[in-house]
């Protein structure tokens, strides 16, 4: 035993003589290297980022991508004299001197703090910031990466944007490699599948001069970039979409019935996804533009409703193909007149036409007949009161009330009341229709693939189940959206040589009086035989047969896929003539 | 007795100048301009604990060291508890402390102690020259190490491996025996890697492999050579580093303290601490040798070993010749509990030594 104890004591001498030599290498023969390195404290990190992958839409066309842009950076601890600084950068930069001096007056003991005080810089900035480099101790033009989206506001809604992580995402996602000054991404796509976009942050250590600026690389690492995305989105039916809809407040969804790919999705008021911070102040706050209306918004449905309250009364047999009821213009409901959006009434009308004009008296008495019951059940099929599932953030599930809160069976049979849906439900409900009864999970994320094109995930189309509707019901229902096209309600979507089935409505903006304006939409799919697209146009402040025009100029763009700048077309004629709006609501 | 050649009292001599080193530096850290983690309170926590740990070193140098041996199974016990709560309960940087009041309790370091008593009283019962024996230390000791993997702290986990290894080879284990082990251990390793969590797994190769996270850590090891090179044979003088106290180091005065006394007192610094260190760990060895019975040669040697090892690893580090590795400095890096167990051992070994002499 004292044998093995004494080996320790060989182990300790050799270990400690190891130490001494070690130190001696660092103390006395790397002494003059390391001794300049830490007089100047001159080692800095610069990070040049988190690069993210390329989104692109269904065809290859890349809709967002990571382009390298040139930063104004500053390092509040190598500040010398932010007085002239500022008053030079305010000249360069075009800002005011004050503003400029405040960001750079805050001093910080930390000497890999850094700060962005412009990013993009242009070619004259970075040439005019160069030139008085010598003015400018601890400022410096830095590369770095700039999201850029081609379609710009265009996709805002859907892409989303990415932005800088705060304290309480840092917390989160600190073991994934983020620190402070990283982007990431905020809302839409950008932010549902940040994770996967995300890659790997790479950088610089470079030793500084006293003045802080760069004399050379010590150490360079690569950035590793993120996986890139294929959307369901076409971005010329995007496009489209974005043109037809203009600066109208409202929003557009177009998916495929077959399989619940969202084709395009534009919502308005939107937001310059690079330039965030002027959407966060008056006047651009108050339009509410980071609400993503298509999947947020939450509206009373109107009239587009009544296909439910149809598909309910045929179902059960509660009233037959070819039972009349009068519209008179109006009906008496115990103390309260009940009106149809027709003054003088439709007359003698059986479901087939009922439906085309969408009135109100028909459906109402229908509704009725069926009881809040059994409407409501009706809509619980088709997932009413539930979210989608879509893959982006902050999808609501909109509203439907228990037999109590609805507000009576006639105003729920025509979409008024306590219900709410958001449009993307419109949208599969109309899609249902389209297809039989099918209920598709929407989706916007085709794949996912590596830097190198490798596929990592194949999403596949998910059936959230199968509605039973009658061949009868099918028959009935589709022949009358078809006529609200045709001849009806929804004449403005129009376009010869397409067929186009669908359904108008218009719903009230919160409690404001009768005739003012009210939420136009159309919801509806094409072409009626073998259906392979459906569209849910609203517009706030609008009538449902602005919204049908719309609807039926995307069809007409999409088929001929050439964009004309025509705004009169054959069918606004038809608008014109006809009524809407100040009479109460279709 | 020869006072000039009395290792009992050399033993308490060194530790104080240790202790008082420890304090300076923490003094000299505490004057940092980075406010969050080494204000005043740092250096004045630390004293308070040093009056702690001082009481409990003059409880426990009477203490007869045979008396752990009773008291071996209800300090394991307890111990497996603690390191069980801590990861329950735990807090701090990598979950290592259950917080008490206004102190941080990290059992992990009492863990250390309590493996040396159990494993010197598993040893010195048991016939070491038989297989079964030492697979049965690989159980006693493995349980605590595997809890402190996952916390994870895998430089105290290596650490008991180390103690384990070394306390059976003192025992009188055969080297062929303990060769089988070592292989084991390493055909096992992927096996052990396997079972841990994702997070625990990326945190175990950030500190296998520091440039993996080259803007964090790997920056921290460049700083680290830079400071210690930048004192020079001299240094810069006490409270006058640069590196340290522009913050360019972080944990300077827990894990990189070391950087600290080479930047402000050079070479000759190191030189002294570590010719303190040698005399230190001398005097251990020399009432080691001294004692009569195998429980308390192992002691000896188990508690040499745990401060021979911490030492070795963590100037290793702060050189760059060693991985980063979270061990703390024998009584200089900041840390009350480990304050306290170092006081304990001393207390220890010198009990260990005041019943040679009544002999």
């Amino acid at each position: 035993m004292e044998q093995r104890i004494k080996s320790f004591s060989f182990v300790i001498r050799v270990a400690f003589g190891i130490l001494i030599i070690a130190c001696f290498y660092l103390q006395v023969i790397k002494f003059p290297d390391y001794r300049r390195l830490s007089e100047q404290n001159c080692i800095r990190t610069i990070d040049l980022g988190i690069p993210r992958g390329k989104i692109f839409d269904r065809n290859g066309r890349i809709l967002a991508e990571d382009r390298t842009c040139f930063n104004l950076v500053f390092v509040p601890y190598d500040m010398k004299n932010p007085q002239e600084a500022s008053s030079v950068l305010s000249t360069i930069l075009g800002v005011e001197k004050k503003e400029l001096l405040a960001q750079l007056e805050k001093k910080s003991s930390n000497p890999f703090e850094r700060k962005i005080l412009k990013r993009g810089l242009t070619q004259s900035e970075i040439a005019a910031v160069s030139e008085y480099a010598f003015k400018l101790s601890g400022i410096f033009v830095q590369a770095g990466l700039d999201r850029q989206y081609t379609l710009g506001e265009g996709t805002s809604h859907l892409l989303g944007y990415t932005g800088e992580v705060n304290q309480e995402e840092l917390e989160l996602l600190k073991d994934e490699g983020v620190k402070l000054g990283h982007f990431i991404g905020k809302y839409g796509i950008e932010k549902q599948y940040d994770s996967l976009l995300r890659g790997k942050s790479g950088g610089y250590q470079i030793e500084v001069d006293a003045r802080g600026h760069q004399r050379k690389i010590l150490r360079e690492i690569a950035m590793v970039p993120g996986n890139n995305l294929v959307l369901t989105i076409d971005q010329s039916i995007q496009e489209i979409c974005v043109k037809e809809l203009g600066d109208r407040a409202g929003g557009i969804v177009v998916m495929d019935p077959r399989n619940g790919e969202i084709l395009a999705l534009v919502s308005k008021p939107s937001f310059d996804p690079i330039n965030i911070s002027k959407y966060l102040k008056p006047p651009h706050s108050g339009k509410n533009p980071f609400l993503n209306r298509v999947i947020s918004g939450q509206y009373a449905p109107g009239s587009i409703f009544k296909i439910i309250t149809e598909i309910a009364a045929l179902e059960t047999g509660e009233i037959g193909e070819h039972d009349r009821i009068e519209c008179t213009g109006s009906m008496e409901i115990g103390d309260r007149e009940f009106r149809c959006w027709k003054e003088e009434g439709h007359g003698w009308v059986d479901i087939n036409q009922a439906l085309p004009f969408s009135c109100n008296i028909f459906f109402g008495t229908v509704g009725m007949k069926l009881g809040v019951e059994k409407i409501l059940e009706y809509a619980k099929l088709f997932d009413f009161g539930r979210p989608t599932g879509i893959d982006l953030p902050g999808e609501k599930a909109g509203n439907l009330p228990s037999v109590a809160e609805s507000g009576g069976a006639i105003n729920i049979a025509i979409g008024q009341g306590a219900i709410s849906t958001t449009p993307i439900q419109l949208c599969t409900m109309i899609s249902a229709i389209a297809n039989g009864g099918n209920l598709w999970k929407p989706f916007i994320v085709k794949k996912i693939t590596t830097p190198d094109g490798k596929i990592i995930k194949e999403f596949q189309p998910v059936l959230k189940k199968t509605v039973f509707i009658s061949e009868e019901t099918l028959t009935v229902l589709r022949r009358g959206l078809r006529n609200v096209v045709r001849f009806g309600t929804g004449a403005g979507a129009n376009v010869p040589g397409i067929e186009i089935a669908g359904k108008t409505g218009t719903a009230q903006i919160g409690h404001r009086e009768l005739g003012l304006p009210t939420r136009g939409a159309f919801a509806c799919y094409a072409p009626a035989d073998s259906p392979n697209m459906a569209i849910v146009v609203f517009l706030d402040e609008a009538s449902s047969s602005q919204a049908a025009r719309i609807a039926g100029n995307i069809i007409r763009k999409i088929y001929t896929s050439e964009d004309t700048r025509e705004e009169t077309t054959i069918s606004e004629t038809v608008i014109q003539t006809l009524p809407y709006g100040s009479q109460g609501f279709e | 007795m020869d006072t000039k050649n009395n290792p009992g009292k050399i033993l308490l001599i060194v530790t104080g100048i240790l202790t008082f080193l420890g304090l300076l530096l923490l003094y000299s850290a505490s004057k940092s301009i980075s406010s969050v983690s080494s204000s005043l309170s740092i250096f004045l926590k630390q004293c308070v604990w040093l009056c702690f740990a001082v009481a409990i070193f003059f409880v426990l140098k009477n203490f007869d060291y045979r008396h752990w041996n009773k008291l071996a199974h209800i300090m394991y016990f307890i111990t497996l508890i603690l390191l069980v709560l801590v990861l329950v309960i735990g807090t701090g940087r990598a979950g290592r402390w259950i917080r008490i009041g206004w102190f941080n309790f990290q059992p992990s370091e009492f863990a250390k102690f309590v493996l040396i008593i159990v494993l010197s009283r598993y040893f010195s019962i048991r016939d070491v020259q038989r297989f079964s024996t030492l697979l049965g230390g690989v159980l006693i000791t493995g349980i605590p190490f595997l809890l402190i993997l996952i916390q994870p702290n895998l430089g105290t986990a290596f650490l008991f491996i180390v103690i384990f290894f070394s306390l059976a080879y003192l025992a009188g284990a055969k080297k062929k025996h303990l060769l089988i082990l070592l292989f084991i251990g390493l055909f096992l390793s992927p096996v052990l890697w396997m079972g841990l969590k994702d997070y625990q797994k990326q945190r175990l190769v950030i500190f296998l492999n520091p440039w993996k996270d080259p803007l964090d850590k790997g920056y921290n090891i460049l700083q680290s050579k830079i400071t210690i090179g930048s004192g020079g044979i001299v240094g810069k003088g006490f409270l006058k580093g640069t590196q340290t106290k522009l913050a360019f180091l972080p944990e300077f005065h827990t894990d990189f303290i070391f950087c600290l006394l080479a930047e402000e007192f050079g070479l000759i610094g190191v030189v002294v601490l570590l010719f303190l260190y040698y005399v230190f760990l001398n005097q251990i060895l020399k009432i080691t040798l001294t004692t009569q019975d195998s429980f308390g040669r192992l002691i000896g040697t188990g508690i040499m070993v745990m401060f021979f090892i911490q030492i070795f690893i963590n100037i290793g580090m702060a050189c760059g010749i060693l991985p980063v590795a979270g061990i703390p400095l024998p009584f200089l890096s900041y840390g009350g509990s480990a304050l306290i167990v170092y006081f304990i051992c001393v207390a220890t070994v010198f009990n260990l030594w005041k019943n040679i002499t009544l002999f």
